[in-house]
């Protein structure tokens, strides 16, 4: 085309040296084949000084990078680019910043390349500003994608912790119901314990009240009971010494008989009134240190003539210095009670042992017991014997005096001393009584 | 997976020939800047264009800035659709930035690559001395500089700009649609990651045979840099183009075309 023969020879439109643009035109090698002198004057070069260099030299460096990888390439493709921001550089090597229209154009059986470069100034300005925010924007938006990821690791966790969570809140809800469950029947539980409990104080209550009546009664009972019965024995006596006239002698058997029913009486009186008095808490212990044989030689007297009445051999035998901490009187009442009791259920003929010893398994207490050959107890009663009004034979009962309670106030003295009355006995073969008793300690005695 | 890749990688497959010639693009750009060197080969070979994720009309959607803050991660996708295909006995050819994708695509599998082309290879654009890649650090931010600064009301840049094609209409305008179209930041990664990295390290281990396609007066991989590749790059041929510039495929597809026909013949012919 002849514009392209024009150019060839640095013809330019007269008209394009004064525009106030820059133009250049170049092959696809690079080769600069037009420049105007706006151009070169833009760039500090004399005019006509462009055309032949290559493209490249008036382009800064990142622009020649630019140029190769998205200018070049642009027009090439696309035959055409708009508005494309260039840093060129100038013949001082100060940079020349500048937006570039370009257009490709078949002109002479060849390719170039038409570029119009506008120099930018004032709009860089705020293109800055534009950029710096964007740039500030762009590299949250990279951090955000680089922990997007991590972020993301995180919240799966945290629902995975969450459904964990809820899971392990359900179990607490459930156990919380089963605990508020349990606390209800606890709480009835208790209720019916307090009621039981109050019930059980108000029986206890009743029981002592009752108890305390009985012994109140008994106690009552017994002395109105002996007042009579001692009235009895006095005027028995003085008609047996004939102070009311002559007795004859079958009016002193009777009298006898009387007299024998009313000492019955009045013991079985006194046994009772005995009993409610420990029961009720009201008997006194002087406790005291006691020596043992001493003891024995004061009561076998008591024994030894109905012993001896019912030939019965009585051995006593007590180490020498055995003593106990109680009450001697007690203690003496418990004895006789025990050997009443063998003599009582002892055959003629029979025997009769006291035996003291300690042992070597117990050594605080002293055991006092009493043997017979009489006629025993049935295993299934001995249990009973030291409860009241008890007597293993009713039968036998008629034949033997007794009130029945001599073996419960024994055993209750004997607690109420800090020891035990126990029995063992085979039925035909005789029965051993058992007194345990503290042994006296060395500074107990007195 | 493999259709995944396909799509991912905007998967190109044309040509009558069996052995796989894979052409890899560079930064800027997409598959189209192949358009006037691959048909030629269409014959012998069977083409296989992609667009690098981020690129192109790749799926913008897999993109993943820590795998492509390195060029290792390009040359996974690169693998990934040589794996996809199952090609074998590869020509591959790279330009620019995708030279050293192809080195390094190669040196993890060299069994399946027959041979490379590369097109103005650079391991280094920064000078180290006494190594000279062409550029300082200032001059690569200068780059990004301008990226930025021409992204900022670039619509007519990055929409798909429906134009007639002066130059060879049969192509149609589908193709140049979105050409240089691509999204700011990812761009600006891609640039950082070619312009910044340094793969000199990795030229003894190929062993895959090279021709080196170096211009003759390129400002972007000067000569020494095209020399340094050959001299590290042991079984390499170096090949200086008439022409000049740094896209030789599209100033000069008629000497690019005949450069690899030269040095590919021997092996079509065995």
């Amino acid at each position: 085309m002849s514009g392209f023969e024009a150019l060839q020879g640095r013809v330019l439109d007269p008209l394009l040296d004064h525009a106030p643009v820059g133009f250049v035109s170049f092959a696809d090698d690079g080769a600069i084949t037009a420049a105007n002198a706006t151009l070169a004057a833009m760039l500090g070069h004399a005019p006509g000084a462009l055309e032949g260099r290559r493209l490249e030299t008036i382009l800064s460096l990142g622009a020649r990078m630019f140029y190769q990888t998205h200018f070049f390439p642009m027009v090439r493709m696309h035959g055409r680019a708009e508005e494309v921001f260039l840093v060129l550089r100038a013949a001082d090597g100060t940079n020349v910043n500048v937006l570039c229209n370009a257009a490709r154009v078949e002109r002479g059986g060849a390719w170039a390349n038409d570029c119009v470069l506008m120099e930018v100034k004032e709009r860089a300005k705020f293109e800055n500003e534009l950029l710096q925010a964007r740039r500030e924007a762009d590299r949250m938006r990279m951090e955000v994608q680089e922990h997007s990821e991590e972020l993301h690791a995180i919240n799966e966790q945290l629902e995975q912790q969450a459904i964990e969570l809820e899971l392990q809140q359900q179990q607490l809800q459930e156990a919380a119901a089963e605990m508020e469950s349990q606390a209800e029947q606890l709480q009835a539980t208790n209720d019916a314990l307090v009621e039981r409990g109050v019930e059980l104080e108000r029986q206890r209550a009743a029981a002592d009240e009752a108890n305390r009546a009985k012994s109140a009664f008994l106690a009552v009972m017994s002395h109105e009971l002996r007042t009579p019965l001692n009235a009895i024995g006095g005027y028995v006596q003085l008609m047996e010494m004939g102070i009311h006239g002559p007795v004859t002698e079958a009016q002193l058997e009777a009298l006898s008989r009387v007299a024998r029913s009313q000492k019955h009486l009045l013991r079985l009186i006194n046994d009772v009134l005995e009993l409610a008095r420990i029961e009720s808490g009201r008997v006194d212990f002087v406790l005291e240190t006691v020596d043992v044989a001493v003891l024995m030689a004061d009561v076998t007297p008591m024994v030894e003539p109905q012993m001896d009445a019912k030939s019965l051999a009585f051995a006593v035998s007590v180490p020498e210095g055995t003593a106990v901490y109680a009450d001697r009187e007690k203690v003496q009442q418990i004895v006789i009670n025990l050997l009443s009791n063998a003599l009582k259920f002892t055959p003629d003929g029979g025997r009769v042992a006291v035996d003291v010893t300690r042992r070597t398994g117990e050594p605080e207490m002293v055991l006092l017991s009493v043997e017979d050959s009489g006629i025993g107890i049935l295993p299934e009663k001995q249990a009973s014997v030291f409860e009241p009004f008890v007597q293993v034979d009713m039968s036998r009962t008629r034949r033997s005096e007794g009130s029945g309670l001599g073996l419960a106030i024994s055993r209750d003295l004997a607690r109420g001393m800090g020891g035990d009355l126990a029995v063992r006995s085979e039925e035909g073969k005789g029965s051993t009584f058992t007194l345990w008793l503290p042994a006296a300690q060395p500074d107990d005695a007195a | 997976m493999t259709q995944d890749i396909l799509t991912r990688n905007n998967v190109r497959v044309s040509g009558r020939g069996t052995q796989p010639m894979l052409f890899a693009h560079g930064f800027g750009c997409d598959q189209n800047m192949w358009r006037y060197v691959a048909p030629a080969f269409e014959d012998d070979y069977r083409i296989v264009l992609f667009d690098y994720v981020g690129s192109g009309k790749s799926d913008l959607g897999a993109y993943d800035a820590k795998r492509y803050a390195t060029l290792e991660g390009y040359a996974r996708d690169l693998l990934d659709v040589v794996h996809a295909l199952d090609l074998r006995d590869v020509v591959l050819v790279g330009h620019s930035v995708s030279s050293m994708v192809a080195v390094l695509a190669a040196n993890q599998e060299p069994d399946r690559f027959d041979r490379l082309v590369l097109i103005g290879p650079s391991p280094r654009y920064v000078n180290d001395d006494p190594y000279v890649g062409g550029f300082e650090r200032a001059d690569i931010d200068g780059l990004l500089e301008m990226m930025d600064r021409n992204y900022i009301g670039w619509a007519g840049f990055l929409a798909p700009a429906i134009v007639k094609n002066p130059d060879r209409p049969e192509l149609g305008e589908e193709l140049t649609a979105s050409f240089c179209s691509t999204d700011p930041v990812v761009a600006r990664r891609f640039a950082e990651a070619t312009f910044l990295s340094d793969n000199r390290a990795d030229l003894p281990r190929v062993t895959v045979p090279a021709l080196i396609l170096q211009c003759s007066d390129d400002m972007v991989a000067p000569r020494e840099v095209g020399e340094y590749v050959h001299r590290e790059m042991p079984g390499s041929t170096l090949r200086v183009m008439a022409a000049t510039g740094h896209c030789p495929h599209l100033s000069h597809p008629e000497e690019t075309i005949e450069r690899m026909r030269e040095y590919l013949q021997p092996a079509l012919a065995g």
